[in-house]
């Protein structure tokens, strides 16, 4: 497969839901067999601070927890400026991006200490420094499929419906169930689907 | 059967690191488990807990860890095996029974696990506790990836029955929340009866016979340094006589192993792994220092092995070792943003050490790249500042005290403490608290505080707390403060749950570590039985919060108001409401409000709309408590409810 | 020529809150979540980011206007240095007898108020009212005469009568009234005359009162010491040279040197240069030595009119201000401008805005 292990960052909010999707994607990898190592910051962070989940495949050695600066391949955003913040630290030209474009405004924002860029402005700075960026409305998504909160879902299903991973469809629409099982599985594999079928429909920007 | 105790050994499983420790344990046949919620260990009690009734094992939160470690002590001296885990600064509330407690002994397995936090990602301090190891002179391993953090768990329950004495864990942050495959072993659960007569003696004694019973320990610590020498914990990888070594121990392994890759550097540089790491398994390491002639030390946070190391090589001397440079944290090559000996590892902080000793150069992104986005990065990205929660009493509470304090006007002193209301001294609480140190620093410090009158410190005092912090450290301070005179206003943030690390119960949930219902002890009982005058309050009645706080400001003496609301996340409401800002009547900017809500209130259910210059709800965010509703000066914020 | 600057709550808190010139009028409080009113004074939680407030421009420490006060109520500047703008001063006692004995003095207040409700002229008024113990006076909003009696009586201990103006005068569909301390009827001429659009164009009747100092509300400590939990029924402060603080209680009558209250009179007292409210349509005061009279100076055409017919209606009768009592009202009343603006001179208070030569002809 890949020389060195495939490493995945996903960023966000405190409270998007991210350890869940890290864990959906990791234990899917692990299922098909590769090694995982995913690194999460808990903790205070959740309290509307910035969270960065670090998700590493490998097919025979395990790797420690955190991508070293500038090595991924991939980058799950679930929030705009959170994603360019990761991007500056971990990305590098070959890095593919697939973010929700939906501003969470800190609260140095609405204090009136800091700005919040233009969303384009911040779309734009990040195709500058990667590969590829792939713009999904995955709140509007998750609102589909039932829920707002399902945006992680909605993405992990666009990482799955594209190239970028060797994780089967299948593998992880097996964990969804398997995680939700006793709360609402069926409206998380619709978020999962839609995600899956939006990537597909649209081009990077 | 829940999944971390499914009985299939050899089976692969994705495990979080604490739930790697928690499985083994239950390999081990771990029987009591007690503990103190707090960041990166919590999760090892919560997954023991949700398999005790399975295991028929017991498991108890405890209102403080040196409660949890004595408890878990006294499990083990009548034959159990036993485990109490807790985050690092924990290790310095029970340091007074660990120092004690190794000289005392044990009859069953006895583990410690402490959780540290390099970088302090939710934490006062870095404290580094490899250091309580050494000093309380008992074995100490430290798992470097999550198939060690349960086969150490595991093992470490068999070496504390052997040599009788506690034996320590150390994990941390990156290894505790890091998941990671594990192959799973067999579990075996030991039926034992718990034995402790009047013909038992469980005691380190005084004079002589604590000498005594040291010397014993130091003789155990012997028979320990034994069994590492052969252990399967510690390893060397690379050149049989490399000339250059790195010496590692927990979460550096994969760091130094992935930084000898990238540099590619596997031909040159060989690295020895250590798992058991005080006693040092001295001839082990001799064996390598004997060819090496530069070592390179990485290790989170303190220098332990790299100064323990040099202490060996210091005695190797007069054998002929050396000369050797060592590296690692005196030399500045292993450092973190704000220099060596602080901040966590990662693979860049080895590399950065590699290149610079080495003289190479590696480029991980090109210069132009990192200035590009080193200039996005300070020019368009705000920073994010932690907040509390939507709906979070604490905000509520908050803005009552300093409405309260303003009031008095003599510029009160807020002191701090640890649990969610820690952020008192960020922006999201209004920056009211003035300090913060740990568990109960806030009522302690306040008892100095109020009583400085005599030296012209002469101003209201409010100290903070919340309900698990008070059960766990608050009451002899309260007691203190009666009867020493010192003139405080306690103020207790209740939102009925150990918020910051899970929503943990506590003595006052009325339900235990295991779910089962429990004696309610309430905390204004406590305040009554120690004779302050206390009260009850919900902040989100802000009016009656801010008025009765106010008049408890302008007398003297010892008081506590509890300002109770349930945290949100822990009791979501029932309640489904759609919350909205009516927008002809919202006047934003204007004098009258001056943005209230969203530049000065910061809930972040309250946002801006930049384009129509209103303010709006997040509905995605929004959980609808509708506080914002009460304090909207135009009544602009309605709340609806829905079917 | 002069210009005003209208700023905002951080020149509010720099130039009346830090220097205690606060009044507690109320005019700055109950306009946004950042100002409270408690125990006597304004108390700002935070300033806002605003450079220009309602705050700054309502307050009557920040900047008094008089020639633009002047002007637009009376059509000109002040022909009367001494006493302000005035139609007429004369005596005036209340006629009804429930009002007679609520009263301290001669009822009037009580009286023009109950009448401007009772004949539709107002639909509710902003008054000082007793609380239980009689003892910390707080805004009470009135709709009818048995309200307006529970208000009778004199207040010493300050009352931030105006928090409460602007909310009633929203709530009202017609025009409300108020009764105040100098200071209060100038923060609300300042709120009509504002930029700032309020309800204050609902504000119809304005009576004020003579005021010489009014007590911070710790005055009510000491009084509770002297006199123990007892009700107390009313205070007064007779004519000099008595100097005394007279506290009646159901039981007994407790007099004490006003230089013991001396210490509870507001710092801003000492530099307000209005004894007897001259920007109201009616200010009534006492009578010396006439316990069962008012001094009323009737200001402006509206004023005029309404007592007219308040006299005509049997509703008080009235009397000439004998000749002595109203060149003694002249002196005091002067006395105390010259005092305050050479006190403001000193402390170098320059909020009061009034033509250069009466400057000079007060100072020399």
């Amino acid at each position: 497969m890949m020389e060195g292990p495939l490493n995945l960052v996903i960023t966000g909010v405190g409270g998007q839901g991210n350890v869940v999707a890290s864990h959906i994607f990791a234990s899917a990898a692990s299922k098909d067999g590769f090694n995982v190592s995913v690194g999460e910051t808990y903790g205070a962070s959740q309290r509307g601070g910035a969270v960065m989940s670090h998700v590493r495949l490998s097919e025979k050695t395990q790797y420690g927890p955190l991508i070293p600066r500038g090595q991924a391949h991939i980058m799950l955003g679930f929030e705009p400026i959170e994603c360019l913040r990761a991007v500056t630290g971990f990305g590098n030209r070959k890095t593919r991006v697939i973010v929700n474009p939906r501003p969470i405004y800190p609260i140095d924002v609405l204090s009136g200490v800091s700005k919040y860029p233009p969303i384009e402005d911040v779309l734009e700075a990040i195709k500058k420094l990667v590969s590829s960026v792939h713009v999904v409305e995955a709140t509007e998504l998750a609102k589909e499929a039932g829920n707002p909160i399902m945006q992680n879902i909605v993405l992990v299903g666009c990482l799955a419906g594209t190239e970028f991973t060797p994780v089967k469809i299948e593998t992880l629409k097996e964990v969804i169930e398997e995680t939700f099982a006793e709360k609402h599985p069926r409206a998380n594999l619709k978020a999962f689907e839609l995600g899956v079928e939006q990537i597909r429909r649209i081009k990077p920007i | 059967m829940s999944y971390i105790g499914i009985d299939e050994p050899g089976k692969r499983m994705l495990l979080m690191g604490n739930e790697a420790i928690a499985r083994g344990a239950l390999e081990a046949g771990v029987h009591f488990c007690s503990g103190y919620p707090g960041n990166p260990a919590s999760e090892i009690l919560t997954t023991l807990s949700d398999v005790a009734k399975e295991f028929d094992s017991y498991v108890e939160w405890s209102v403080n860890e040196i409660v949890a470690l004595e408890a878990a002590g006294a499990a083990a001296i009548s034959g159990l095996r036993a485990l109490t885990a807790m985050k690092n600064l924990g290790a310095d509330v029970c340091a007074d029974f660990l120092m004690t407690a190794n000289l005392s002994g044990t009859k069953g397995g006895f583990v410690l696990v402490t959780g540290d936090d390099p970088s302090a990602h939710s934490t006062t301090s870095e404290l580094d506790t490899r250091n309580y190891a050494r000093f309380a002179g008992i074995p100490l391993l430290e798992p470097a990836t999550t198939q060690e953090a349960k086969d150490m768990t595991n093992w470490a329950f068999d070496l504390s029955e052997e040599l009788e004495v506690i034996c320590m864990i150390r994990t941390v942050t990156r290894l505790s929340h890091s998941r990671g495959v594990v192959t799973l072993g067999p579990i075996k659960p030991e039926k034992r009866s718990a034995n402790f007569g009047f013909q038992d003696m469980w005691t380190s004694g005084s004079s002589r016979i604590t000498c005594m019973l040291h010397s014993i320990l130091h003789e155990k610590l012997k028979k320990a340094q034994a069994k590492f020498e052969e252990s399967k914990f510690n390893w060397y990888v690379g050149k049989d006589d490399a000339d250059f070594i790195i010496v590692t121990s927990g979460t550096g392994w994969l760091y130094s192993l992935e930084a000898v890759k990238l540099l590619e550097l596997e031909e040159d540089v060989g690295i020895l792994k250590l798992g058991t790491t005080w006693p040092l398994p001295e001839k082990l390491i001799a064996s390598h220092l004997r060819h090496a002639k530069e070592v390179l030390f990485v290790e989170e946070t303190d220098p332990f092995l790299e100064q323990n190391v040099k202490v060996l090589a210091a005695d190797l001397a007069i054998e002929g070792f050396g000369p050797i440079r060592f590296y690692g944290k005196k030399s500045n090559s292993i450092r973190g943003e704000f220099g060596a000996g602080t901040g966590e590892l990662d693979v860049d902080i080895v590399i950065q050490a590699l290149t610079e000793i080495k003289e190479l150069t590696y480029v991980p992104t090109e210069k132009e790249y990192i200035s590009k986005a080193q200039e996005l990065l300070s020019s368009i990205v705000p920073s994010r500042t932690m907040s509390f929660c939507a709906g979070c009493p604490h905000r509520a509470s908050l803005w009552a005290i300093k409405k309260a304090l303003k009031w008095d006007g003599r510029d009160g002193i807020v002191t701090g403490d640890i649990g969610c209301y820690s952020l008192a001294m960020l922006p999201t609480g209004f920056s009211v608290a003035r300090t913060l140190q740990c568990m109960g620093a806030g009522i302690g410090t306040a008892n100095g505080f109020g009583n400085l009158r005599r030296f012209g410190l002469n101003k209201p005092v409010v100290a903070l707390t919340g309900d698990s912090t008070f059960y766990h450290a608050c009451i002899p301070a309260l007691i203190n403060a009666r009867w020493n005179g010192a003139n405080l206003l306690l103020v207790v943030l209740d939102n009925n749950t150990t918020a910051m690390t899970g929503h943990q119960p506590h003595p006052g949930s009325g339900v235990n570590a295991l779910g089962q219902s429990s004696s309610k002890v309430l905390i204004e009982n406590i305040c009554k039985g120690i004779g302050v005058e206390v009260q009850v309050c919900d902040p989100f009645n802000l009016d009656e919060a801010v008025q009765n706080l106010y008049e408890m400001l302008q007398t003297d003496g010892t008081k506590v108001m509890i300002f109770r609301h349930a945290c949100p996340l822990a009791f979501p409401q029932e309640k489904k409401v759609r919350v909205y800002v009516d927008q002809d009547k919202c006047i934003g900017e204007e004098c009258g409000c001056a943005k209230f809500c969203t530049r000065v209130f910061g809930c972040p259910g309250n946002i801006w709309d930049y384009e129509e210059g209103k303010a709006k709800i997040d509905e995605t965010i929004c959980n609808g408590c509708g506080f914002c509703a009460e304090l909207c000066p135009e009544e602009a914020i309605i709340i609806e409810e829905v079917a | 020529m002069y210009r005003i600057e209208i700023k905002g709550p951080r020149e509010l808190q720099n130039e009346v809150l830090d220097k205690e010139l606060c009044s507690a009028c109320g005019a700055c409080t109950n306009l946004c979540p950042y100002i409270d009113m408690v125990a006597g004074r304004a108390v700002m939680i935070e300033p806002c980011n605003l450079s220009e407030g309602k705050c700054y421009d309502f307050c009557p420490r920040t900047y008094i206007d008089v020639p633009t006060l002047d002007n637009d109520l009376f059509g000109t500047y002040r022909s009367d240095l001494r006493i302000g703008s005035n139609i007429m001063v004369i005596k005036a006692r209340a006629r009804d007898d429930e009002i007679k004995s609520a009263a301290q003095y001669g009822g009037v207040v009580s009286a023009l108020v109950t009448y401007a409700l009772e004949s539709g002229e107002i639909e509710a008024a902003v008054l000082a009212g007793a609380s239980i113990d009689q003892i910390n006076p707080k805004p009470t909003v009135v709709r009818n005469r048995s309200d307006v009696l529970q208000c009778a009586g004199s207040k010493y201990i300050v009352c931030p009568t105006i928090t409460e103006v602007l909310e009633a005068a929203k709530k009202t569909t017609g025009k409300i009234g108020l009764v105040g301390t100098p200071c209060q009827v100038t923060s609300v001429r300042k709120m009509q005359a504002s930029k700032f659009e309020t309800a204050a164009d609902k504000i119809g009747l304005v009576i004020g009162l003579f005021c010489t100092w009014a007590l911070l509300p710790q005055a009510q400590d000491y009084i509770k010491d002297l006199v123990g939990s007892v009700n107390l029924v009313k205070f007064d402060v007779p004519p000099p040279p008595a100097n005394m603080f007279i506290i009646e209680t159901e039981t007994k009558k407790v007099e004490v040197s006003l230089d013991e209250m001396r210490r509870f009179i507001m710092p801003a007292c000492n530099v307000c240069f209005d004894m007897t409210s001259e920007f109201a349509d009616i200010s009534v005061g006492t009578v010396e030595g006439a316990a069962d009279w008012n001094t009323v100076i009737v200001r402006t055409g509206f004023g005029k009119e309404l007592f007219r017919q308040a006299r005509e209606a049997g509703i008080i009768e009235t009397a000439p201000l004998e000749k002595e009592r109203l060149d003694h009202l002249y002196e005091a009343s002067l006395n105390r401008k010259k005092k305050v603006l050479k006190e403001m001179e000193s402390k170098k208070i320059s909020c009061l805005i009034i033509r250069e030569e009466d400057r000079s002809k007060l100072l020399s």
